[in-house]
């Protein structure tokens, strides 16, 4: 396997997106590593159908 | 008592902070029970389970945020109320708001220095936010549990096909960088790099070798399911390959507990083929599979530490067989002849599992809620039965409540409860650190262990507590002044799990010996 994008992580500085809870980033800003917060929720308020037309029109992001 | 409830339309508040809302509502004064949630199915069930779903509730969607309780009476509820919502809301008005964003994609945007995502949304959304991290080119940390194998297997080979990493689904310790990712502990940087698909594996394995002055150079949890054949261990394999090609790691470090038939003989034959020494702890491979790779073979936790120490002429003081002898005989003389049984209470399945190994040599049979066999299943898990342990991270639990290692509010009814019953002579206790965990799980149960040895005391009996703790001097929480703690309350503290399972089961090994 290609370990290139690997290595360049390895000899990067860690910077974190954060997909769910804040508790996870608070921890990684308390040891000085940057974060970025994604406010996530369940698409269409959790509805199934919905989220299901909405991925056949192309709206999920 | 009756059930009252606050539904708020179109709020919604992460899994994680609903958990600890619902630990911290369960504490309040005139709550018999209580819980707080999204109202999707899965939630819903968890409050029919416990007799709070009202017809009310029945009518709610996935868009209500939802706190139920049974409650003394509507201003008691009022009251427990108020105090969830401060525990969820602790910013301060001067603190800067942060920026936030609606999508992995935005986020990536915002941020093009971004590498890494870390991932802890409901099972079943974690594979569309993974697909979305590797495709804005970010490796994947994840904590999301419950995941379909094949969601899993096909986050894995997206990640494969792109060299991105993909740590999990159910990861829970992870160190790049020398960051602590999720719950790992913090740890010193070395030459060591380990890939598990144990969690507590790894944690143990890094704090033993943080401890002993050296480190790790980056440690890769694959998550629990890895090495199933349906997965097909891709990511144990991306992880020997990144370690091998890593020019910090000198040392590379396996973990894993059940490998699946159709993965043992590649991961075998890639380990044949890796440049640098390799230490593997495969606790389903017998001695001879292991070697036959050109691995260096370890039979447990602490053995794996030591292997990987010997490969740099170092070793790690642990207690040999006649020190713990010696310090069980100094306690056994205390114990009233009633007091015949250890009592294990463990945050998490594989510090059990490794404490009734070693206990059933010295003890016998070990009943648990997840027993070594079929008949020392207890048939109630609040009911222990002679020499009984519990994994209080059990569904069971922590169905509603988040795991032991940040909430240890789950565990604290063991010690009243162990210590209630004359036949306890010992209680065995495990102790995790981890930055998001609790800022002094000691702190939080030595109150618990001074009352429960005070009535002892006033009964006659002496009781005594056996406990490690896992972690390092460079967590927040700090190994030794949490060791320290404990060691000032008199409990026997020991430096790995192992060997306080063993130092329990010899107390009562002696005792027996003594009762004949």
């Amino acid at each position: 396997m290609n370990c290139e994008k690997i290595m360049n992580l390895f000899q990067s500085e860690l910077v974190v997106v954060n997909v769910g809870p804040k508790l996870f980033a608070t921890a990684l800003e308390q040891q000085n590593y940057k974060t970025v917060q994604v406010d996530w929720k369940p698409i269409a308020g959790g509805d199934r159908e919905m989220q299901e037309i909405l991925e056949v029109l192309g709206g999920l992001d | 008592m009756e059930v009252f409830v606050k539904i708020e339309r179109g709020r919604y508040v992460d899994s994680l902070e609903t958990l600890l809302a619902s630990s911290v509502l369960n504490e309040q004064p005139g709550i018999e029970i209580g819980c707080a949630g999204m109202a999707t199915d899965p939630g819903k069930d968890v409050l029919e389970s416990v007799g709070l779903l009202t017809e009310e509730l029945r009518g709610c969607d996935g868009s209500c945020y939802i706190i139920a309780a049974r409650a003394e009476s509507q201003d008691a509820f009022d009251k427990a109320v108020a105090e969830v919502e401060a525990s969820l809301a602790p910013v301060s008005e001067d603190e800067e708001i942060e920026a936030s964003y609606p999508t992995i994609r935005a986020a990536a945007e915002a941020c093009p220095k971004a590498n890494l995502c870390s991932i802890a949304v409901p099972g079943e959304y974690a594979l569309g936010e993974v697909k979305k991290a590797l495709n804005a080119g970010l490796h994947c940390v994840v904590f999301s549990n419950n995941v379909p194998l094949s969601d899993e297997r096909e986050m894995k080979e997206l990640a494969w096909e792109k060299g991105l990493l993909c740590m999990g689904p159910d990861c829970g310790v992870a160190n790049i960088n020398g960051a602590a990712l999720v719950l790992a502990s913090i740890n010193n940087r070395g030459p060591f790099g380990i890939c598990g698909a144990s969690g507590v594996g790894i944690q143990h394995v890094a704090a033993i070798l943080h401890e002993a002055g050296t480190g790790v150079s980056q440690t890769i949890g694959t998550g629990g399911n890895d090495l199933k054949n349906e997965v097909g261990g891709l990511m144990m394999l991306m992880g020997i390959d990144a370690l091998e090609a890593d020019p910090e790691t000198k040392y590379i470090a396996l973990i894993a507990r059940r490998i699946g038939d159709q993965v043992l003989p590649g991961l075998l034959e890639r380990i044949s083929r890796c440049k640098k020494p390799v230490v593997a702890l495969f606790m389903s491979c017998d001695q001879a599979t292991v070697e036959s790779a050109g691995a260096i073979w370890a039979k447990d936790l602490d053995d794996c530490a030591q292997k990987c120490l010997a490969l740099t002429g170092q070793t790690y003081r642990l207690d040999t067989d006649e020190e713990i002898v010696a310090r069980a005989a100094e306690v056994v003389v205390k114990l009233a002849p009633e007091q015949k049984y250890v009592r294990g209470a463990f945050s998490g399945g594989t510090f059990m599992d490794e404490a009734m190994h070693a206990l059933i040599p010295k003890v016998g049979n070990v009943y648990s809620n997840i027993a070594l066999r079929p008949e020392w299943q207890l048939a109630d898990s609040q009911v222990s039965v002679k020499n009984t342990c519990i994994d209080y991270g059990e569904e069971e639990f922590t169905l509603g409540r988040p795991h032991p290692a940040i909430d240890p509010g789950v565990r604290k009814p063991a010690i009243p409860r162990e210590a209630a019953d004359p036949e306890t002579a010992v209680i065995l206790l495990d102790f995790i650190l981890t930055p998001p965990g609790h800022m002094d799980p000691v702190g939080y149960v030595l109150s618990d262990i001074r009352k429960a040895q005070e009535e002892a005391r006033a009964a006659g009996r002496e009781l005594i507590f056996v406990a490690s703790v896992l972690g390092t001097d460079a967590d927040l929480q700090n190994v030794s002044v949490q060791r320290q703690k404990l060691a000032d309350a008199g409990v026997l503290v020991c430096k790995t799990n192992h060997q306080a399972a063993l130092l329990a089961g010899e107390i009562i090994r002696q005792k027996k010996e003594r009762d004949e």
